[in-house]
């Protein structure tokens, strides 16, 4: 048996009479590519708040190693080692990329506001460490040379890489991932897939992946878990998955399992 | 170097008025000559009719600053301005590529040198008149670097900065006036105890609203500034405060049992810009700088990469809380005198909009708005009658032409890098990308 990174337990949030997420359990295991799809709506991006801190779920419990982090404010949950990015892109716009990167070693630092008024050697120390290592985080995401470029002036795909740069700055155990790829061309989104193999197979992290790009989940996940309507309706390895009929009639509706099998039929004999 | 160029320019602009009234012309003689029942006698005698002159004028001056702009806006104009501008930076460079091999290492402190000197003996030179107006942009300067802590780098748009003024005031004035306490500590132990207030009502206002945002944030602490106020101007305080009549013969400093004069009071004042241009300059590259800068952008991102909101937003508020008290207790002994009415809320409109017309995040802009607005005024008390339309012509070419302030502020390049390298894989990277 794996350790476990995190574990939730039958974690509900309620928006007025909206169920967003309803007694949902996951064990993650460490070092794997957890994968969470499901259509939209379906709560994921809420369940990935609860995670982060951000709600408070209203019922249930999430163990990190073993530990509740319940109604844990969100900085504290950075500062134990998880890391998180956005949907929809939340970089510091008007700061360097650098300068992205080093808000993101935050809790890493230890220098204070008087260090910083006196310019104390630990305070010189640590600046320069941590320059550097901003710089090297720079070239790991990819971004070599863009350090001075102000995080709005970067082309897209860089902002997302960047994102995962900042929330690699923090030394984190645990990754959470909303939807790395979405308006991605395919090159850079294998270029993605790539990365995130690199995140886990030379950092050590563990990753939690919310993703609509079928062919990147099915690519990279070790585990998915599939949420409709803020139940989770199946877990397994993306073989397993692809064939559970409850899933595609998520996605597809009623009926829909059918359907498919109908059309993989007709494939078949053309073929 | 913003220091350096904003000394400069307050060296420069002295200079210039110190030569006119050392050359026997009186200005303000000039000036007064030039009052608007004067000028309407001259010219639009019209009675009645005076208000739609001034409507007029209004308009005019407008258009005309509008004009201006637009005319300012013209390629050819600006391409002409680029043009000169690097001229400009190339003679600079060459130059300094001429100097002696002592002066390129060690030039930089001798221009340092020679801008303390200047400040040290002009106002032992230019008169009192001018000590008191270098002295009023040097007292709203240093709250502009304060304000500019809480609103240009942790992003919280606080509205009652006055109330941390009269916390600064009023220690100074009870402490160390005859009435109503006459407990004559002394001016610097009184100065402490101003700062020390300061921060205390900061943390007091700070930590139930911190948890409150961009415009709520406001309202609340405009609140404090006019409940201070308002208290201060009530019989509630009477025996503790002076009440509405405020705290009279307020001793100032003494250095070496000597009174301070105007002149050290002008040095102080420097003293304390000083402090205050290098304490921003610290915090603004640093860990806290950072971490402000972030809440500032997206609080939320801010938080789930581990800054502590609360906390980080309290200090800024008390940084620049003790910027605001250092002032009102310097104020206060320059004045002798401190009431309710020096704290209302248009001092701390005055300090924002500064901040906001100078360039945020920027100390030369401060130091150029906080001169713009509180200086200039001050000289061209004769005409006010036409300051009015000078800032509408002002205000209109200032949001075509400076959108961001005076001198907006040009955040200092980190990783410095081969820039050309940099272009060249930007443009590998634009074909995958686009």
């Amino acid at each position: 048996m794996p350790e476990i990174i995190i574990e939730t337990k039958e974690v509900s949030k309620l928006f007025g009479g909206l169920t967003a997420v309803n007694l949902v359990n996951l064990v993650i295991p460490k070092y794997s590519i957890y994968s969470i799809i499901g259509p939209n709506g379906a709560g994921k991006t809420t369940l990935f708040n609860c995670i982060s801190g951000f709600y408070t779920p209203e019922n249930g419990e999430i163990l990190y190693f073993g530990e509740s982090i319940h109604g844990s404010a969100t900085d504290f949950i950075a500062s134990i080692g998880i890391s998180r990015t956005y949907q929809n892109i939340r970089l510091f716009s008007n700061l360097t990329a650098v300068e992205n990167i080093m808000v993101g070693q935050h809790t890493k630092l230890k220098t204070n506001w008087m260090d910083a008024i006196l310019h104390t050697p630990r305070f010189s120390r640590e600046n320069k460490k941590s320059r550097s290592e901003a710089i090297r985080l720079l070239g790991f995401v990819g971004l070599t040379n863009f350090g001075d470029f102000l995080a709005c002036n970067l082309p897209y795909g860089l902002q997302r890489r960047l994102e995962i740069g900042r929330a690699l700055a923090n030394e984190p155990q645990l990754l959470l991932l909303d939807e790395p790829t979405a308006g991605m061309n395919p090159q850079e989104t294998h270029e993605m897939i790539k990365l995130i193999r690199q995140l886990r197979d030379e950092l050590k992290i563990s990753i939690i992946l919310i993703e609509h790009d079928m062919r990147v989940v099915m690519d990279i996940s070790d585990q998915i878990s599939v949420l409709d309507y803020g139940k989770k309706i199946a877990e397994g390895t993306p073989k397993e998955i692809q064939a559970n009929p409850r899933v595609i009639e998520a996605y597809l509706g009623p009926g829909g399992a059918a359907l498919a099998k109908k059309y993989q039929a007709r494939r078949r004999k053309n073929a | 170097m913003a220091g350096l160029t904003a000394g400069i320019f307050i060296a420069l602009f002295d200079l210039i008025l110190n030569f006119l009234i050392q050359s026997g012309t009186d200005i303000r003689q000039y000036l007064s000559a030039l009052s608007f029942e004067s000028m309407d006698y001259f010219l639009l005698n019209l009675g009645q009719m005076g208000t739609l002159v001034h409507l007029g004028l209004y308009t005019a001056t407008g258009l005309a600053g509008s004009a201006l702009a637009v005319f300012l806006r013209s390629d050819s104009v600006q391409h002409g301005w680029q043009n000169l501008k690097s001229n400009i930076s190339t003679f600079i460079t060459r130059t300094i590529e001429n100097l002696p091999p002592f002066l390129q290492k060690y030039g930089k402190y001798l221009l340092y040198l020679i801008l303390l000197a200047t400040l040290l003996i002009l106002p032992t030179r230019w008169g009192s008149y001018l000590n008191f107006v270098i002295g009023l942009v040097g007292l709203y300067t240093i709250p502009g670097i304060g304000l500019n802590i809480i609103v240009g780098l942790s992003g919280q748009l606080v509205l009652g900065f006055a109330a941390f003024f009269a916390m600064g005031a009023f220690s100074v004035g009870l402490l160390n006036a005859p009435e109503p306490h006459n407990l004559m500590w002394g001016f610097w132990p009184a100065i402490i105890v101003a700062i020390l207030m300061a921060v205390a009502a900061a943390v007091v206002l700070g930590l139930p609203t911190m948890r409150l945002r961009g415009d709520y944030l406001a309202i609340v602490t405009l609140g404090f500034g006019e409940i201070t106020r308002i208290l201060l101007k009530s019989d509630t305080l009477i025996n503790l405060t002076g009440g509405p009549r405020g705290i009279l013969d307020i001793h100032g400093p003494t250095l070496f049992g000597k009174p301070f004069t105007d002149v050290y009071y002008v040095y102080l004042i420097f003293l304390g810009v000083a402090v205050s241009i290098f304490l921003y300059n610290r915090l603004q590259d640093s860990r806290t700088g950072r971490a402000w800068l972030a809440i500032k952008e997206d609080p939320i991102a801010a938080q789930a990469t581990g800054v502590n909101l609360q906390k980080y937003k309290l200090l800024a508020l008390c940084i620049g809380a003790a910027f605001a008290g250092l002032v009102g207790g310097i104020s206060a002994a320059r004045n002798q005198f401190t009431g309710p009415n020096d704290h209302t809320l248009m001092a701390s409109i005055n300090v924002l909009s500064l901040v906001i017309v100078g360039g945020v995040n920027s100390i030369p802009g401060i130091i150029l708005g906080a001169f713009a607005l509180k200086g200039l005024p001050e000289i061209l008390r004769e005409v006010q009658n036409y300051r009015q339309l000078a800032f509408g012509a002002l205000l209109i070419v200032m949001m075509l032409m400076r959108p961001e302030g005076l001198w907006p502020s040009s955040r200092p390049l980190i990783e410095k890098g081969d820039r050309s390298q940099i272009e060249e894989s930007k443009t590998d990277k634009g074909g995958t990308d686009a």
